[in-house]
């Protein structure tokens, strides 16, 4: 089975997040960037299968030069070839439905019977990209996957997908899209061989020119702003746990108005 | 001649005055003695065999036979003086016995050849007489009682009251019984040729038999005996004592008796680095180019490293300290050693050819147990805290823990097989620089109420104040990174702190095997501290105080550094910092030496002294200290792993504590301070006890709280 996996490069999730000057993105100046967390469950999944029954991987990547780290990563978990668009002016105002077209431009020359990608991306939390993709490359999109399987004869896939209160199972002729969710696998720690050997794998890099796309985006982020700092906890004091308990009922019905 | 009389006949009742059978003979028999020792070392699979094996291993190793004399001294100083043998008083003392025994009774024998076989046919005289005959006869006595003693001492230590961690395997007892055999049996001639000569009335040298005391005791069986009768009994006994001196020396050959030369030679090839407990280098250009890394097969190791596995007698004193071994988990420092010497031999097998050559086995073509799972047990690898208890108790001066550091290195570097938890460790480490995975950014939180100076502010600083980041990120920690600042300030010390410049010093990677995100985060500090042009370093956590000293210094980070509890014991002593104030009620207390304070880097009174200073009295000793301290549990990366098997170290060394009665243990590391804080709560003493890193306790007392 060849898979493609859709990888994007996100700041790290400790890492200190400032807003931009006019507010409408990020101070990405000394921001620790790494591959999403949830695309490392597609690329796990996707090397898995292709270490079950053959085929190659390739990662599909939008984003300026520093998210070669993120492919190299990937690479070194175990994907064969990676493309990159390496398009920063483009990445940094594409939204969902840009980055979805740049995305299926890259992939519609590429072999594959699985695309993979994250469920959603952890910086701007949209989860829209694989559902357009869908849409673009009239594929069929199954979200939240938890289990994949495929078929004996490798044409369909057997998918567990998360749903409130319970799993669903799902058959798919392939190819389809599939997104990751926690839970999928667990991702490796690349051994270094696989690091040494992902810095000599092939990286074909592209222009959003190159594939001819053009798209602008449908959207525009107006405005962002931190949520409020958190605020220090307070200790409820009381001679005993009835006292307490009172101290604390009081608190909640006057100073935070929840009861 | 005076004194000529005061003498004895050598060979007596047993050469008679024609043709000397005997001792022609006794000649013949110790040659092929000599020589079925000779054969035993080159039989096949013998000694030579598996030194010839051990020469194809290929790791690297430290200099070994660098400073000849410095090294030369120092065995002669050791195998004689039997320093860290006597380091177990019992067991010491009996060795020390049997080992000067057999020197004095070595000479003995070489006396009685030098006079019967050099000095009487060539010069005709006998310089076994007089006062020095008498002090010969006395002393070789005396060699013959304490290797008497000795080995009745090991007797009973064997089969009355054997530790259960002690190998109990035939040589073991075999060797016992073979020195007894000797010892008795060569009184027993001494007796009945006293019997029959010396002690007779009227015997010249009757007023001197008790110079042969020994001989003397051994005598008054046969008193009632007749001289015929004791004549007889004694030429048989003598044959017999010949008979098994020489077994002894065969047996040598075979068996763990070889430590006799093997052990002198590894205590002279010991570790003279500075660095106490050295891992292989892994230059860093070998990360683009070397194909392996780390150990997985047995000739992967140094030729030093599988010589160790030769020199190790069994005596178990590596596992009778081993923190993991006494909370029941799978790891017995000895059998990790005896294992590979195991493995060796069989490998020996398979790599010896048709015509007797030791040739290398290809990897492919092998398909005997593996190294790591068959030979050494996974489980074994990873619980190890590397606390140095090991190194520091063998008297063969073996390298244990470090055997599995390699092993390590190999499983995390090259199969990603390590301890689930660690994955999110080693990404704090990368993402983030610590091994909490908190935000690298808040790194210099916990000082930003203090008036703590940046080197980026400041330019430069005689010291760097290298915080770590348990004093960084850990809450509990962070109050002893506060309270070292607060010191630092009211002494008008001049240091400053790199802040979020500060990197993970990677210790904990580097002990769990991932040599290559160890050096990833070391070159990062290192070019930082080099930016700086930092020349001394003071340390708050023992771990990166080890790593920044030694292994900075294999990167050519050449640093002064310091741990904070030497640079406090300073500036008390020098009254830069007073402390008057009262600290409040500790009750008694107890130091935990940290592994990588105490064994590692020998700083065991600095912390000592600063308790003392504080002037709270009530300082005890818990049951482990010193050298002999028991490790808190979370050293070589085990912090960050979970405990699933047998009990917990941390609890067993609270446990101490609590033994030894006190109320207050002190620690100068924030792994044994959360270790042991852990272990109060654990045991149910939160109310009773607690933990303080040291650097709080003299804040408090500075009145800097």
């Amino acid at each position: 089975m060849n898979s493609v996996v859709c990888v994007k490069q996100v700041p790290d999730t400790e890492t200190l997040i400032k807003l931009n000057a006019d507010g409408t993105g990020i101070e990405t100046a000394g921001i620790k960037w790494i591959m999403n967390p949830f695309d490392e469950y597609a690329v796990e999944e996707a090397v898995r299968q292709k270490e079950k029954s053959g085929g190659a991987v390739t990662l599909v990547c939008l984003g300026p030069d520093q998210a070669l780290d993120a492919i190299r990563s990937g690479l070194a978990m175990g994907a064969d070839t990676a493309v990159h668009i390496n398009d920063a002016e483009f990445a940094a105002k594409a939204d969902p439905y840009a980055t979805a077209v740049a995305l299926a431009a890259a992939i519609k020359d590429l072999e594959y019977d699985a695309i993979f990608c994250g469920k959603q991306a952890v910086d701007d939390d949209a989860g829209q990209v694989a559902s357009i993709l869908g849409e673009l490359l009239d594929l069929p999109v199954i979200t939240i996957v938890i289990k994949f399987e495929l078929s004996d004869d490798g044409k369909t896939a057997i998918v567990t997908r998360e749903i409130e209160g319970g799993h669903a199972v799902i058959e798919v002729p392939l190819p389809a899209i599939f997104t990751a969710q926690k839970g999928l696998n667990e991702p490796r720690y690349a051994s270094l061989p696989q690091i040494m050997k992902a810095k000599k794998k092939p990286v074909t890099v592209k222009t959003v020119a190159d594939l001819g796309v053009s798209a602008e985006p449908m959207t525009v982020i107006k405005g962002m702003e931190l949520p409020p700092e958190r605020q220090a906890g307070k200790m409820i004091e009381g001679a005993d746990a009835a006292a307490k308990a009172a101290a604390l009922a009081k608190a909640l019905h006057e100073e935070a108005e929840v009861i | 001649m005076p004194g000529a009389e005061i003498t004895r006949e050598l060979y007596w009742n047993v050469v008679g005055t024609g043709f000397p059978v005997a001792r022609v003979l006794t000649y013949v028999f110790a040659l092929i003695a000599i020589i079925l020792f000779v054969l035993g070392l080159l039989r096949k699979g013998g000694l030579i065999d598996r030194i010839r094996m051990m020469k194809l291993a290929t790791g690297p190793d430290v200099p070994r036979t660098d400073n000849a004399g410095e090294r030369l001294k120092y065995a002669i100083a050791e195998v004689f003086g039997h320093r860290k043998i006597l380091r177990e008083p019992y067991q010491g003392i009996a060795h020390l016995f049997i080992f000067w025994g057999f020197i004095i009774l070595f000479f003995g024998t070489f006396m009685d050849f030098f006079q019967g076989d050099v000095v009487e046919p060539l010069f005709h005289a006998n310089i076994l007489q007089g006062g020095f005959y008498l002090f010969f006869s006395f002393i070789t006595d005396l060699g013959g009682i304490l290797v008497i003693v000795g080995v009745i001492m090991f007797l009973i230590r064997r089969y009355v009251n054997r530790p259960k961690w002690l190998d109990d395997k035939p040589e073991d007892r075999i060797i016992l019984w073979l020195i007894l055999a000797i010892a008795v049996t060569g009184f027993l001639i001494e007796g009945l040729r006293l019997q029959a000569t010396e002690l007779q009335p009227g015997h010249p040298m009757n007023p001197y038999a008790w110079y042969s005391f020994g001989g003397h005791l051994f005598a008054l069986p046969f008193s009632g005996m007749s001289i015929a009768a004791v004549k007889g009994l004694h030429q048989v006994i003598w044959w017999v004592h010949l008979f098994i001196v020489l077994g002894f020396i065969v047996y040598v050959a075979y068996s763990k008796l070889l430590h006799i030369f093997t052990v002198p030679a590894n205590i002279y090839m010991r570790n003279m680095t500075e660095n106490p407990a050295p891992l292989k280098p892994i230059p860093p250009e070998s990360f683009e180019t070397a194909e392996t890394f780390g150990i997985h097969l047995l000739e992967e190791y140094s030729w030093k490293d599988l010589f160790d596995s030769e020199v190790c007698i069994r005596c178990g004193r590596c596992v009778a300290v081993c923190p993991s071994f006494l909370t029941d988990k799978p790891l017995l420092p000895r059998d990790v050693i005896q294992n590979i010497r195991e493995h060796l031999e069989a490998k020996l097998k398979l790599a010896l050819d048709a015509d007797g050559k030791v040739h290398v086995i290809p990897e492919e073509s092998y398909e005997g147990p593996g190294l790591i799972g068959d030979v050494i047990d996974k489980e074994t690898i990873w619980a190890c805290t590397t606390c140095m208890a090991c190194i520091e108790a063998c008297p063969a001066y073996i390298s244990q823990f470090p055997k599995l550091i390699d092993l390590r290195r190999y499983l995390t570097m090259m199969e990603s097989d390590f301890p689930a938890e660690v994955q999110e460790v080693f990404r704090g480490m990368e993402n983030n620089s610590n091994p909490w995975n908190i935000g690298s950014h808040t790194r210099a939180d916990w000082a930003k109420d203090l008036e703590v100076p940046l080197m980026s502010q400041k330019g430069e600083a005689e010291y760097l104040f290298y915080v770590g980041c348990a004093g960084a990120f850990d809450d509990l920690n962070k109050k002893a990174a506060i309270s070292l600042a607060k010191i630092f300030n009211a002494a008008g010390l001049d240091y400053a702190i790199l802040g979020t410049e500060e990197g993970c010093c990677g210790d904990s990677a580097k002990k769990i095997g991932n040599e290559y995100l160890f050096q990833m985060l070391a070159e990062t500090n290192i070019e930082v501290f080099n930016g700086y042009k930092v020349k001394k370093i003071i340390t708050l956590c023992p771990h990166g105080y080890n790593t920044l000293k030694y292994d900075y210094k294999e990167m050519g980070g050449d640093y002064e550094v310091y741990h904070y509890t030497e640079i406090l014991n300073d500036l008390i002593k020098s009254g830069k910092i007073t402390l008057k104030n009262p600290v409040g009620d500790l009750g008694t207390i107890s130091y935990h030496d940290s592994c990588y304070l105490g064994r590692y880097n020998g700083i065991y009174e600095q912390p000592r002294n600063i308790l003392n200073a504080l002037g709270v009295g009530g300082l005890v000793e818990m049951a482990s200290h010193h050298e002999k301290s028991f490790c808190c549990g979370a050293g070589g990366g085990r912090m960050w792993m979970e405990e699933t098997l047998g009990t917990r170290i941390n609890q067993k060394r609270t446990q101490e504590a609590i033994d030894a009665g006190v109320k207050t243990v002190c620690t100068a590391c924030p792994f044994c301070y959360t270790m042991l804080t852990d272990g109060i709560k654990e045991l149910g003493k939160g109310e009773e006890m607690q933990a303080f890193d040291i650097a709080q306790l003299v804040a408090k007392a500075a009145g800097l709280e």
